[in-house]
This record gives C-alpha cells, structure tokens and sequence, in this order.
C-alpha cells in the first residue's frame, strides 16, 4: 500500500499541490484525473523521487520515504517502475535494447542475458518482432507498448502511468489500455494512471481520485464519478465547456 | 541581491556537477564507444571551425604586429618569434576555449535540455542510469583529451597562417619568421594546461544548463544560451587565473 499525506509543492510561487492525501491499495488500478496543470504527473513522480515535497509524508509499503535521498531510491524504482507521457525511449538504441538497460543497470547482469530477459517482456507486449528497430522507425501507440514493457524489466509490483494514451490514435489507446488491464489482472501489479481520457478511464479504472485546485476533490470509484452532483465533477465527467472549472 | 543569489546558486549547481563528474570518472566504469563517439562530434567536427578561426587570427595578429614593427624598427625578423609564445600560451588555448565553447557547448545544453523537457532523464534515472556518468562523463573525457589536440592544430595554423602573411607583407622569407627562440617550455605547459582545463569544464557547465532546462523549446533554448555565456566566462576567467599562477611560478611572485 502507498500513501500519500498532506503533500504540499510549489514552484516558484504558484503551489501545485496544497495538502494532497491520497492512498493506494495493493493490486487496484487507480485513475488520478483532473485538468492540464492540476498535479497529477507532480504527485506520482514524488513517488519514485523525481520530485521532492515541500512538506507531507509518503509511506511506501509502510516505510517513510520522504526523506529518502538519490540513492535510496534506487531500490524503490525496482519495485516502481514509471511509463513516461513521451515514451522517452533512447533514439541511439533499439527497442531491445531499450527494454534491456533497466536490467543492465539494476542487476549488473551481461548484455546478452539483458536482451534475452527484455525479449520475453517485448514478447508479452506483442512487440518482440520488431527488436532490432530504432524508436524513430515506429509510431507512438508501439513505442509506448516498448515504454511498457521497460517497466515491466525488473517484475515491478507498482506500475506509474503518466497519460499513456494521449496523443495516441483510438484504436492504438485501446490497445495501451488492454494491456494496462491485463497486465494487473495476470500479475497482480498495481496501476497508478494519471490521465484524463475519459474513455480509458470509465474503461478500466478500479478507483479515481480527482486533483483540483491542489486538492483532493473527489475520490471513489468510477460510479461515485457519474453521479457526482458536484458541477466541477460533472463539466470534467462530461466533457463540458461552459463550468465552473478554472482554466 | 537577486542576480547575486542567482550567480551563488549558478556556481554551487556546476560545482556539485563538476564534483559528481569526477566522481563518476574516478570510481565508474569507462564505456569507450560513447567517448570515442564524442571525441569525433568535439575533435572532427570542430576542426574546421578552428582552422579557419585561429588562421586569421594569426594572419591578422602578425599583419598588426609587423605593422608597427616595420614603423617603429623598419625589421619584421622577429615577428615569428615573438608571435609564438604569444599564441602558444595565450591566444591559441583561449580561441580554442571560446570556440570549443561554442561549437560544442551549446550542442551539450541543447541535447541534455532536450532530455530533460521530453523526460528521456528521469527516465534514465528511473532505469538506475546516473545522468551525469551517463551523459557528461563521455563528455568530459572527450573535451579533456581534444581541446589540447585542437589546442595544438589551431595554434600550428595560426603560426603558419601568420608566415604567409609576413612573407607577403613584410618579404620576411619562411626561415627567418621560424624562430623558436623565445618559446619556452613554460610557454608549453601554460597553453596546454589552459586547453586541458578548459576542455574540463566546458562539458560540466554546457551540461549543467542542460540540467536546468525547464518547459519546452524555450527552455532548451534558454539553457543553450545560458551555456555559451557561463562557458565563455568561465574561459575568460580561467585564462586570467591560470596566467597569473603560471606567472607567480615564473617571477616567484616578484615583479
């Protein structure tokens, strides 16, 4: 179980996050949703110490890793893996390639037993075909498949997802999405989406927690979403334009 | 007070990057594909650069110097003599400097910015890659061995580049102008060690901008900018501090 409690971050003077407290349970898919420049992405990478709090606690499986410094993180982002917006694999290597450094670098193992090992991950992301690619010769909705299948290198027990179907085509978004629900159904690894596709939301989410003004605005499952009386809930819920929600 | 605080905050970033980067050289693993890559992206592609830069400095430098030479003695015979130790341990290291600095500086800002705002480096984090052993040690390792060679082929080219002139200008045939006489083996260890500690930390402060880009393309080209002007001074500067130690040395402090 991951918690988050009372987390605080600013930069400059503009606080994102102002007292954000949220828990996650073990094996759940939970959606964090809210408009553009809300937090979401800001919240999960303190997770994985991409970003430090300002103030507030996270516990990680009961363990305080607020404090945690660089290299105390290096153990926790084998067990948290992070699936990034851009994909952000490395152009100068191939998708095998790619796949295999995690495990290069987190288990000091050789290059030919790191690309056997990251050939079985491409293989559950039907991707294996195309190894020897560089990510500059395939589309988005495949190098984000590619993206996944790095996280999963090292069996991770929580996956961070940050907006893994935007900018990806309808079908390709499906696809990401069916995957991210078989990928917990199979092996029991928790989700952390951060995303506001409605579809992939109301699609596989377990739970969701919407970040507004900094805060906690609402969290429940996808039911407690649809019949929110809440109007900043309903504009976000229903795609509106006119609302009480800020630009 | 504001642009003090930021200079301070400026200074402590490079120099944690600077200490990280001999960190990572010292105790890592050297991966020799990415440093001999980036030896032919310093050496090979800034060679031109340079040639064609330090060659009209020294044509220019001995045209000048010949000139008032020939209005103040009427005799250029000294002009490859004097010109040498001048090039050799002041402006051949410090043009490589600011060259290198900006040929291959802002393209180190400008890729490492470039990763930071598509999140390629906190991706590299994520997959226990340190970004500074992975992305400015090949750098440093690069820089550090090709601005002295650099160093050595522009600082040639200015004092040839500077014979023609003399010979075409002022008739001082080519046997005269090579005089060595004046140039000391002090000479030699001032200017290379200029290009050596130059070739260090331009790849620390270029990559250090491209550590702080923020946002999108204008942050990529903001920590580019911020990469010419830091490495620039830091040349400058360190040009100043090296030739008054090398001075001390030299007079043992006297005048």
């Amino acid at each position: 179980m991951i918690e988050f409690i009372e987390i605080t971050k600013a930069f400059g003077g503009n606080r994102v996050l102002d007292g954000v407290s949220v828990s996650v349970q073990k094996g759940q898919i939970l959606f964090i949703i809210g408009k553009s420049g809300a937090g979401k992405s800001v919240l999960v990478k303190h997770l994985v110490g991409l970003l430090r709090q300002d103030s507030g606690q996270i516990l990680f499986e009961g363990t305080d890793i607020s404090n945690y410094r660089e290299k105390d993180f290096y153990e926790m982002r084998k067990r948290c893996a992070m699936v990034f917006q851009h994909s952000t694999l490395f152009d100068s290597m191939t998708l095998a390639e790619n796949v295999a450094l995690p495990i290069r670098k987190h288990r000091g193992v050789s290059r030919t037993e790191a690309l056997t090992l990251a050939m079985d991950k491409l293989r559950l992301v039907h991707m294996d075909h195309m190894a020897d690619r560089v990510p500059g010769e395939i589309g988005d909705g495949l190098r984000k498949r590619v993206a996944i299948a790095r996280a999963l290198t090292l069996d991770p027990a929580y996956v961070i997802f940050d907006e893994p179907t935007t900018g990806l085509d309808p079908v390709s978004a499906i696809r990401v999405d069916r995957l991210i629900r078989e990928m917990s159904d199979r092996t029991g690894v928790t989700s952390i989406v951060v995303s506001h596709d409605l579809r992939s939301i109301f699609g596989i989410a377990d739970r969701i927690v919407m970040l507004y003004q900094g805060k906690v605005l609402l969290d429940g499952p996808p039911a407690d979403f649809r019949g929110s009386q809440d109007p900043v809930v309903r504009q976000f819920v229903n795609g509106l334009a006119e609302g009480p929600m800020e630009l | 007070m504001e642009l003090i605080r930021f200079v301070i905050g400026e200074l402590r970033d490079i120099a944690r990057t600077f200490g990280l980067t001999l960190y990572y050289v010292f105790r890592g693993r050297w991966h020799w594909a990415p440093i001999v890559e980036q030896m032919f992206h310093v050496g090979n592609r800034s060679v031109f650069f340079i040639i064609v830069t330090l060659g009209f400095l020294g044509a220019i430098l001995n045209f000048q110097t010949g000139f008032q030479a020939m209005r103040l003695f009427g005799d250029t015979s000294l002009l490859g003599a004097a010109t040498l130790p001048l090039l050799v341990r002041q402006l051949g290291p410090t043009l490589c400097g600011l060259m290198v600095a900006i040929r291959v500086g802002t393209g180190i800002a400008a890729e490492i910015g470039s990763m930071v705002v598509t999140e390629q480096v906190d991706a590299l984090r994520m997959c226990n890659a340190q970004p500074v052993d992975y992305l400015i040690k090949p750098r440093f390792i690069a820089c550090t061995i090709m601005v002295p060679v650099l160093w050595v082929i522009g600082t040639t080219t200015a004092f040839i580049a500077g014979m023609y002139v003399t010979y075409w200008s002022f008739h001082t045939i080519p046997a005269t102008y090579m005089n060595f006489d004046l140039l000391s083996f002090r000479d030699i260890v001032e200017g290379s060690s200029k290009a050596v500690v130059f070739g260090m930390v331009i790849p620390v402060i270029a990559g250090n901008s491209g550590f702080g880009a923020r946002g999108g393309s204008e942050g990529v080209g903001w920590a580019t900018t911020q990469a010419v002007v830091n490495s620039s001074l830091a040349v400058i500067a360190l040009d100043f501090f090296i030739g008054g130690i090398a001075f001390l040395f030299k007079t043992g402090g006297g005048p």
